[in-house]
């Protein structure tokens, strides 16, 4: 009995890691990217590039699986396995896709308010809130969705525009940091390191520090300009001198850490910067 | 291409007006504003502290005094030579004024038209 469940759980197991591993093999292999969800605007989705076909989309040349927009509904139709949607978000018109599965239909049906709440309460005209994948079917372009819900709020709405400009100036100019001269740091530490290493990451470290918080990037820049030994710096060395609380800086430190930009030397509080 | 209506103030309606945009391809516009008067055919908008756009309203259009209302619209001359107004096309009523902050519209209208590779595609 046992041993079926575990066989069964095995199976199942085994089934999902050739998925995972098959996507990335597309390309790059950065599939942290993979996970991301992105707030945007439809004509960035209409302006999404495809490096070659079935290849994620770039935006920013950077790669979006999911990601997330508002709009006003312009079309419903409702088929009998999905629902499809249109939608204007000023920028752009763009088809959804809402699948329709009985299964999660029923679930809802007992769990939450009435049969089929979730696509009466989207309107005609009214705005939506969509998050899902950008697709493509017979080279026309929709976002397949997970949910399309109603926004009541124009404040939501206009807060998901300022969000997607935030977010396209970040891939497009770089992380904001302190001020123009943070980004302009940053950008210098990772000419440094990609002169000293060759094509082995390029800009990998440079390129991980723009996902990581302006704490985190402050204590790089700390261990970088430091003049310090082989064994690096202590957490409350880098807490003294950049007079932040010890707990700010060792969330930072993991931070650095999990992105793989610094490593432990000493002990698990001494940190240097991992330099190929 | 589809239809793009990218979000203005008052200020901005010269620079939307069919005969000043050279080849833009678009003259319909999104604005926002609190209705301040109603007049048959036409209405105003209060737009923040950026001044009234008149509305050239359709016959379908109901529009409610003091609600803050999105317009989609067309640029468009005033009969009389009253100046630009808006034709519109379609009304949003997003409810009591209160409830939602001009400012931050303002600062999508900043973006708008200063990153607008993400919003439309201009001149």
């Amino acid at each position: 009995m046992d041993g079926g469940y575990n066989s069964y759980g095995g199976g199942g197991g085994g089934g999902f890691m050739s998925g995972e591993t098959s996507s990335p093999s597309g390309g790059r292999s950065e599939n942290r990217d993979n996970k991301t969800l992105r707030p945007v605007t439809v004509k960035q989705i209409a302006d999404a590039t495809q490096p070659y076909p079935e290849a994620p989309f770039l935006i920013d040349n950077a790669e979006v699986n999911h990601v997330l927009f508002v709009g006003q509904v312009r079309n419903i139709s409702s088929q009998s396995t999905n629902i499809t949607y249109k939608i204007d978000d000023g920028t752009g018109e763009i088809e959804v896709k809402k699948w329709v599965d009985s299964a999660t239909r029923d679930s809802m049906d007992t769990d939450e308010k009435g049969p089929g709440d979730g696509k009466s309460e989207v309107v005609l005209n009214g705005y939506a809130r969509v998050f899902g994948a950008i697709k493509t079917f017979s080279n026309k372009r929709y976002v397949g969705a997970h949910s399309v819900r109603p926004l009541s709020d124009l404040n939501e709405l206009h807060a998901h525009l300022l969000e997607s400009t935030a977010v396209h100036l970040f891939f497009t100019q770089g992380p904001p940091g302190g001020g123009g001269s943070g980004a302009g740091g940053n950008a210098a530490g990772g000419d440094a390191v990609m002169g000293g290493a060759d094509d082995y990451s390029g800009a990998g470290p440079n390129k991980a520090l723009m996902g990581v918080s302006p704490l985190a990037r402050k204590i790089y820049n700390l261990l970088k300009s430091e003049a310090q030994d082989d064994a690096g710096m202590e957490m409350q060395h880098i807490a003294s001198r950049l007079s932040l609380p010890t707990m700010d800086v060792a969330r930072a430190g993991e931070e650095l850490l999990n992105a793989g930009i610094i490593f432990t030397t000493m002990n698990e509080h001494t940190w240097a910067i991992l330099e190929y | 291409m589809s239809l793009q209506t990218p979000r203005i103030l008052p200020s901005h309606l010269n620079a939307f007006h069919p005969s000043s945009a050279g080849q833009r391809s678009t003259h319909t516009i999104r604005i926002l504003g609190t209705v301040s008067s109603l007049r048959g055919d036409t209405a105003t908008i209060t737009c923040g502290n950026n001044g009234d756009v008149t509305l050239i309203l359709k016959p379908d259009s109901h529009l409610q005094m003091g609600k803050m209302i999105e317009v989609v619209g067309k640029v468009a001359d005033l009969e009389g030579g009253q100046g630009l107004g808006v034709r519109v096309l379609g009304t949003t009523d997003w409810g009591n004024p209160a409830d939602s902050d001009y400012r931050t519209y303002e600062q999508v209208v900043e973006a708008t038209h200063r990153f607008k590779s993400i919003f439309y595609d201009g001149e």
